[in-house]
C-alpha cells in the first residue's frame, strides 16, 4: 500500500519534471525582457537591441510591461526609492521569471558603494539568475549573458523564482531592513 | 561688463549689499542678508529676471551656517545674477519665495530634505521628495557620514579572496 502511493508520488515527480525539461525548452526559445534602465548602463541596451548586435536573432524580443516579460534586466545603480519599484515590477512578473543584474554596480554597488541612496547588492532582494560585471558592459558581453541565461534556462538553472518562492521570509526581511516598507506611498499613488 | 556695473550700482542704491563679485562675464554673485532675499528677489523679477534657474544650499560646517543660493536669469540681456545668503545652522528656518517664483516649490522640498532647513509659509516643503522614509539626519549635512549608513543599511557583498595580489606580483 504504502508502496502504490510512493510510486506515484515518484511518478508524477518524474512527470512533472519532464514536462518542466519541455517547457524549458519552449522558454529558452521565446524570451521577452524587460529592461528597467535605473543606471548610465542604460546606454548599451540600444545597440545590444538594434541592428548592430541584434539580440532578436538569440530569439529574445523587448517587451514594455513587466506583467508579460519573461526577463528583468536591471541596468545598474538602484536607490532605495527605485529599489521599491523594482521589487514591485518583479512581483508582477508571472513565473517563470528571470533576473540578469548589470554591471558592478548591482553587483557590489560598484562606485557608488558608499552611497546613502543606493543599495550594494541586488541578490539580497530579489534572486538574481545571472550577473553581468563591468562598469558598464559592453553589447558583446551583454549578447554573451544572454547566450548563457538561454543556455542555463535549457538546463533547468535559472531557478531564481523558486528560490525567491522558497526563502520569501529572507528576501523580505532584506526587504524591509533596507526600505523599511516596500509599499510605494508617493503623492502619485495618494 | 557695462550693464552688469549699471545693475550693481542700482542694487547698491536700493538695497543693502553685503559683498559682489563676478565669477564670469554675464554672471554676478550678490550677497545679501537673510531679511533682505524677498525685496530683493521681487526687484529682480520685476526689473526682467524672471526665471529661477536654480535654488540650492551649502553646509558651511566651520562658520556653523547654512547658505540659500539662487541663480536667476534674465532672458533680455542673459545676465546671471546668483543671490547668496546665510542662516544660522541651529535654527535653519527661511521665509518661502514660491510667492515670488512659485517654481520653488520644488527647490525648497528638495532643500528641507538634503539640508533640514525650513521654510515658513510652504507646508509642502516637509513632503518626501526624493528620499522616502528617510529617518536619518539630512543627508547633505557635511556631519552626516554616508558610508557608515550605507553599511548599516544596505549590507555588502562579502568576499572570500581579494583576486588582487597579482598585482602585487607584477610589481
Ligand atoms: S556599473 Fe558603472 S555604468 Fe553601470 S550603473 Fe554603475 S556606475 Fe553606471
Amino acid at each position: 500500500m504504502f508502496n502504490i502511493v510512493e510510486d506515484t508520488q515518484k511518478t508524477r515527480e518524474d512527470t512533472r519534471k519532464t514536462w518542466e525539461k519541455i517547457a524549458d525548452y519552449f522558454r529558452a526559445n521565446s524570451i521577452w525582457m524587460k529592461w528597467y534602465c535605473t543606471g548610465c548602463g542604460a546606454m548599451e541596451m540600444p545597440p545590444t537591441m538594434t541592428s548592430r548586435f541584434d539580440m532578436e536573432q538569440l530569439g529574445m524580443g523587448p517587451m514594455a510591461t513587466p506583467r508579460q516579460a519573461d526577463v528583468l534586466l536591471i541596468t545598474g545603480y538602484l536607490s532605495a526609492k527605485t529599489l521599491r519599484r523594482v521589487i514591485y515590477s518583479y512581483e508582477q512578473m508571472q513565473d517563470p521569471k528571470y533576473v540578469i543584474g548589470f554591471g558592478s554596480c548591482t553587483l557590489n554597488g560598484g562606485i557608488y558603494f558608499d552611497s546613502y541612496a543606493t543599495m550594494t547588492r541586488l541578490d539580497h532582494y530579489i534572486p538574481v539568475d545571472l550577473y553581468i560585471a563591468g562598469c558598464m558592459p559592453r553589447p558583446e558581453a551583454i549578447m554573451n549573458a544572454f547566450d548563457t541565461l538561454i543556455a542555463m534556462i535549457k538546463k533547468g538553472e535559472a531557478k531564481g523564482w523558486k528560490h525567491y518562492q522558497d526563502n520569501y521570509e529572507w528576501y523580505n526581511a532584506n526587504q524591509i531592513h533596507s526600505l523599511k516598507e516596500v509599499r510605494v506611498k508617493d503623492e502619485f499613488h495618494e | 561688463m557695462n550693464s552688469m556695473n549699471s545693475i550693481v550700482d542700482d542694487l547698491k542704491g536700493k538695497f543693502d549689499i553685503i559683498n559682489v563679485v563676478f565669477p564670469d562675464d554675464m554672471q554676478m554673485a550678490v550677497d545679501v542678508d537673510k531679511n533682505d532675499v524677498h525685496t530683493v528677489l521681487s526687484y529682480l523679477k520685476t526689473i526682467g529676471y524672471k526665471q529661477l534657474s536654480l535654488m540650492s544650499g551649502v553646509d558651511w560646517i566651520k562658520e556653523n551656517e547654512f547658505e540659500v543660493v539662487f541663480i536667476v536669469f534674465n532672458w533680455d540681456n542673459g545676465i546671471h545674477i546668483l543671490l547668496r545668503t546665510r542662516l544660522d545652522r541651529e535654527n535653519p528656518v527661511f521665509r518661502t519665495i514660491t510667492g515670488i517664483y512659485p517654481g520653488a516649490q520644488y527647490y525648497e522640498r528638495d532643500i528641507h530634505e538634503f539640508f533640514g532647513i525650513e521654510f515658513e509659509g510652504n507646508p509642502m516643503s516637509y513632503k518626501d521628495l526624493f528620499l522616502e522614509l528617510w529617518d536619518e539626519m539630512p543627508p547633505m549635512r557635511k556631519d552626516f557620514d554616508p558610508l557608515a549608513y550605507s553599511q548599516d543599511k544596505f549590507p555588502e557583498r562579502k568576499y572570500e579572496s581579494q583576486f588582487i595580489p597579482e598585482v602585487g606580483v607584477i610589481k
